[in-house]
């Protein structure tokens, strides 16, 4: 019998309606892949915020810059930290100045009244209250720092704020997803009534329901899988020359390059393979939509 | 080998035929008479495996059909041919998507092969280059023709028509009767259901069939009978 032909069964039957439907999904997983892409890389608001927010550990006066730099290494070490920059006082002062214009005559003979400081900038995926605690705690227990400046006082409700807008995020690819779901079935259901009598004629030659219905998931689960690589690369393609163009975008979303990373990699195939699932599982379900309603 | 034991069938509450005993041989052309409504289709079907007898069993290559394994039934099915009385012509498909349907259900075969063997096909059921012609515009003397032709694609062991020889139209009787016989010494067993037994052909043992229930039983002279 047959081997593959049966995946492909519907589109050489019915190539011109199969095109049209191929064309309508790959539009829909390019805006489904955009979001996943964009939610993957900026975990939500977490990366602009990572990016805006900085742990301040300000120095004693008596610290030199190589402990200061000492320092900057041992906070750039820790877990939830994406860097550490010691700023020594004279850059510290530039800063002030520029903050602050005109404020010269602080400035004492002895030198700048500023001590050096260290910023610390948290990773993204690690912009939670106890990944910031933990870094201050670390910090505040150095002999070498005289105080931590987080803003404590309006963190928690940053991180609710940031809590609530992704799980709004989430919610909204959630929805998508369903959307995408909802026209696969229908598109299938469609196309598996339109062909029953095609698929009468196969079963009154031999082939099982069975088989006719676990060919054509295959096929439309291997489809789906291609179209949603193809939709995404061409989302993270947009993504690049966007980001070339809007600097913001780049802050708010990350850099695109970043999709190639281990880390996105692997929750990314796992998309695509949802992807592929969802699209099988579719056309199980239209099929068996379609043979019921002929009973 | 077909053979139906004892089988019966009701439909809408009326005994159409019961108790009927037939045996088609390997290397055979059958054709079963009866008038219209006595149920030759629905007997092409149950020898077929496709509809439970209310009665009695169907044993094909020494396996029964309803009583043994469903994949045994499948694998029967898979090895024979069916030209229905008729087939819905669905808008739009052309005689090219039942080739396709046929070769689907069918051995694969090398894409070259099964351009020539459609050809072929075509070409000898009258219709050449016929492939890309609509169902819906086909008469009914061509649809039966172009389904014959789709079967045949799959050289099937088995071959059951229903009323295919009326349909084709009698210019074509000659040449089916030609054809079913060169099929018989192949080996193949050809049952057809018709109205009556067609004009010209010939039958073993006198011509007047053997009566079973509704119908008479024919079986066709095949020279240089092959009996495996």
């Amino acid at each position: 019998m047959s081997g593959f032909s049966l995946w492909w069964i519907d589109g050489k039957l019915l190539p011109g309606a199969f095109l049209r439907e191929a064309a309508g999904r790959f539009l829909l997983l390019l805006l489904l892949g955009a979001y996943f892409v964009a939610m993957l890389l900026s975990g939500g608001m977490n990366r602009y915020l990572s990016e805006r927010w900085a742990v301040t550990a300000v120095l004693r006066p008596s610290v030199t810059d190589a402990e200061g730099e000492g320092i900057a290494k041992k906070a750039a070490g820790l877990p939830g930290v994406q860097s550490a920059v010691y700023k020594d006082p004279e850059a510290s002062w530039k800063e002030f100045l520029e903050a602050y214009p005109g404020l010269e005559t602080l400035r004492t003979a002895g030198g700048t009244p500023l001590p050096g400081y260290v910023e610390i900038r948290m990773r993204p995926d690690r912009f939670a209250e106890a990944d910031i605690r933990s870094t201050e705690a670390v910090l505040a227990a150095l002999p070498e720092v005289e105080k931590i400046l987080s803003g404590a006082e309006i963190l928690k409700g940053i991180l609710r704020v940031n809590l609530w807008v992704n799980v709004l995020f989430r919610a909204g690819f959630g929805v998508l997803a369903a959307v995408a779901f909802l026209l696969f079935y229908l598109q299938e259901k469609g196309r598996a009534t339109a062909l029953s009598g095609d698929f009468d004629f196969l079963r009154d030659r031999g082939i099982p329901s069975r088989r006719i219905a676990l060919s054509r998931a295959a096929g439309a689960a291997l489809a789906a899988g291609v179209l949603s690589l193809a939709a995404t690369a061409a989302s993270v393609s947009v993504l690049f020359l966007l980001e070339a163009r809007l600097p913001l975008l780049r802050r708010v979303i990350g850099p695109a390059g970043e999709i190639l990373n281990l880390p996105f990699i692997v929750p990314l195939a796992i998309f695509l393979l949802a992807v592929a699932a969802l699209s099988g599982g579719a056309s199980l379900l239209g099929w068996r939509a379609a043979q019921s309603r002929r009973k | 080998m077909i053979e139906a034991f004892h089988v019966g069938a009701v439909s809408r509450d009326r005994t159409l035929w019961d108790g009927l005993d037939m045996a088609f041989d390997d290397g055979e052309v059958c054709v079963v008479t009866g008038p219209a409504g006595c149920g030759k289709s629905l007997l092409l079907r149950v020898l077929r495996g496709e509809r439970r007898p209310d009665a009695g069993d169907v044993v094909a290559g020494g396996v029964s059909l309803y009583r043994g394994a469903p994949e045994e039934a499948g694998a029967f099915r898979a090895a024979s041919g069916v030209v229905p009385e008729s087939f819905p012509s669905v808008a739009g498909r052309s005689v090219r998507d039942l080739f396709l349907l046929s070769e689907t259900a069918g051995e694969r075969v090398p894409e070259k092969e099964r351009k020539e063997r459609r050809e072929e096909l075509l070409s000898l059921m009258g219709m050449p280059g016929a492939l890309d012609w609509k169902l819906s515009s086909l008469s009914v003397t061509e649809r039966a023709r172009v389904a014959l032709a789709a079967e045949l694609l799959r050289g099937p062991k088995y071959l059951f028509a229903d009323m295919l020889v009326a349909n084709a139209g009698g210019e074509w009787t000659d040449m089916l009767g030609g054809l079913f016989r060169a099929l018989a010494r192949e080996g193949k067993t050809v049952v057809l259901a018709e109205r009556t037994f067609p004009e010209r052909w010939k039958a073993r043992g006198g011509g007047e069939g053997t009566a079973k229930g509704p119908f008479r039983l024919f079986r066709i002279a095949v020279p240089g009978e092959s009996t495996a």
